[in-house]
């Protein structure tokens, strides 16, 4: 086969596998959350079905509403759709590394968190624009954290490609016991509790305007734009909970593209999601959300761990 | 086989940092004697480590000493301590929990900056864990200039201990076991004599 199909068929089969499969990992961690409470809980496609109602639905769109909100859930799309395609998912071959790094990578994350602050901001409510600020607070905070915590990765393996990332980590396992590493998963893990708006940040059940960040911005879309909004949300989750899991742990992801090693990386690739899906859920069990001046606090500390990360791989060089 | 150990260490000498930074994010004074007992418990760990792998065997008896010392008898004394405290209020630092934060992340720049040509001289596997051992001084430091409250001061006072046992045993491979045991002695006896005087402490030093 021609070697650029090749590279676009790898790239589009893992992108297509991280979008089909993030409803299935929210429904995932909402059942293992309403297990661990002593509910039942909705089985894991239930997300699925309620896309698929939201999509069918009418909108309702407020008066006050500009272009920008219009415009606001195809961007946010977009944006999570490309910074997905740019993950490697199954194998640590990875032909986007071409098109763009870690960087390009936190730059489309943040402009989908722009977008989504300007479609809460735009129809002029109260509460969307008590939703955007705060999720600005959030971001401005998070960004140097992940900008760091990938800085100590890029340190230690000499690429800012993610491929290539995976890849020399998975050569020289001694790289993941070392303190940078560590201190940079532990970091990385906190930037993506608030950057997926997650307990003890964000509740992501919450139906009390005064508390909610992401769910406030999003109060006043319906219809198919809150279904492209909350699919978005959950490609977001499912593509940060991916970059943790192969980052920090690559083992199991495929080497080559024989079909052998890439039915193990996929395996791999559940197995993981599984397992941080249930410390997630496990998570949001056992915390209470915080109050949102003690936000920075965490986040403060996430940074300072990335911080340290970051010294240590770069003095013991 | 080397580079295994100097990871181990490093990451056990990380730990110990990560301890010391729960109490500048923790409020409560529980949490602090909990961290301070999982630190003696991975200074312990690192010094079983550093027995086995560098051959020092009398470094067994240390960590086993260190063990029941700071890993049991003084959290045990510092949590009567805590029980007796009249006020059950969350403790107020003297600084911000955000500034504390990134003040300790610059004293950790700071002390890996410091020890870097001392690094470099040595030639012993464990020398990576040694600005992360200074780091733990400064932080501990810090802990007992920022906070008000004598317990805190108390726990900074003995992860400070802590920290120079493992500069001592990352840089040294121990110091010689009589000197190790008058240093417990001391720990011991200064735990038990703040303990006496504490509450005398507290009513002269707050307000």
């Amino acid at each position: 086969m021609d070697p650029l199909m090749t590279d676009a068929l790898v790239i589009a089969a893992q992108t297509a596998f991280l979008i089909v499969i993030a409803p299935a990992v929210v429904g995932y961690v909402r059942l293992i959350k309403a297990r661990l409470q002593g509910r039942r809980g909705a089985t894991i496609i239930q997300p699925y079905r309620e896309l698929r109602k939201t999509f069918r639905k009418g909108m309702v769109i407020a008066e006050s509403a500009s272009w920008i909100f219009h415009v606001a859930p195809f961007a946010i799309v977009g944006a999570t759709t490309a910074a997905a395609s740019l993950a490697p998912v199954v194998s640590t071959v990875q032909p986007a590394d071409l098109v763009g790094d870690l960087f390009v990578l936190a730059a489309l994350l943040m402009l989908g968190t722009f977008f989504l602050a300007l479609g809460g901001l735009d129809p002029g409510t109260a509460f969307g624009g008590m939703g955007s600020s705060r999720e600005m607070t959030v971001a401005a905070l998070t960004e140097p954290t992940i900008a760091i915590a990938v800085l100590t990765l890029a340190l230690t393996t000499g690429s800012t490609s993610l491929g290539a990332i995976t890849g020399t980590v998975l050569k020289t396992p001694a790289y993941a016991i070392g303190p940078g590493h560590a201190l940079a998963f532990a970091a990385f893990l906190i930037a993506l509790i608030a950057e997926t708006g997650r307990l003890p940040v964000d509740n992501p059940s919450t139906h009390l305007e005064l508390t909610m960040i992401h769910e406030a911005m999003i109060l006043e879309y319906s219809g198919p734009y809150l279904a492209l909004i909350e699919w978005a949300a959950a490609v977001r989750l499912t593509l940060l909970l991916t970059l943790a899991a192969n980052l920090f742990l690559p083992w199991g992801m495929a080497t080559s593209l024989v079909p052998a090693a890439l039915t193990v990386g996929l395996c791999a690739i559940v197995v993981k999601l599984a397992i941080l899906g249930l410390l997630l859920a496990l998570l949001e069990t056992r915390v209470a959300k915080l109050r949102l001046f003690r936000v920075p606090e965490l986040l403060a500390l996430s940074f300072t761990l990335a911080l340290l990360g970051a010294a240590s791989s770069f003095f013991t060089k | 086989m080397e580079a295994a150990f100097s990871r181990i260490t490093m990451t056990a000498a990380s730990a110990m940092l990560l301890l010391a930074l729960v109490v500048l994010w923790r409020r409560h004074a529980g949490a602090y004697i909990t961290a301070f007992r999982t630190q003696s418990i991975a200074l312990a760990v690192t010094g079983a480590v550093v027995a086995s792998y560098g051959g020092a065997s009398e470094l067994f008896f240390v960590s086993f000493m260190i063990l029941v010392v700071k890993g049991w008898i003084v959290p045990s004394v510092l949590s009567g301590m805590d029980a007796k405290r009249q006020s059950a209020r969350e403790l107020r630092p003297l600084l911000n929990t955000e500034t504390s934060l990134l003040v300790s992340g610059a004293l950790a720049v700071a002390a890996y900056e410091i020890s870097r040509p001392l690094a470099e001289v040595m030639n012993l596997p464990t020398r990576g864990g040694l600005p992360i051992a200074l780091a733990l001084v400064f932080v501990s430091l810090f802990i007992v200039v920022s906070r008000r409250e004598v317990i805190a001061q108390i726990v900074g006072f003995l992860m400070l201990e802590n920290g120079i046992a493992l500069l001592a045993l990352l840089g040294a491979y121990g110091v010689p076991l009589i000197v190790e045991l008058g240093v417990f002695l001391d720990v011991l006896l200064g735990v038990l004599v703040m303990q006496a005087v504490v509450y005398q402490i507290h009513d002269t030093s707050a307000d």
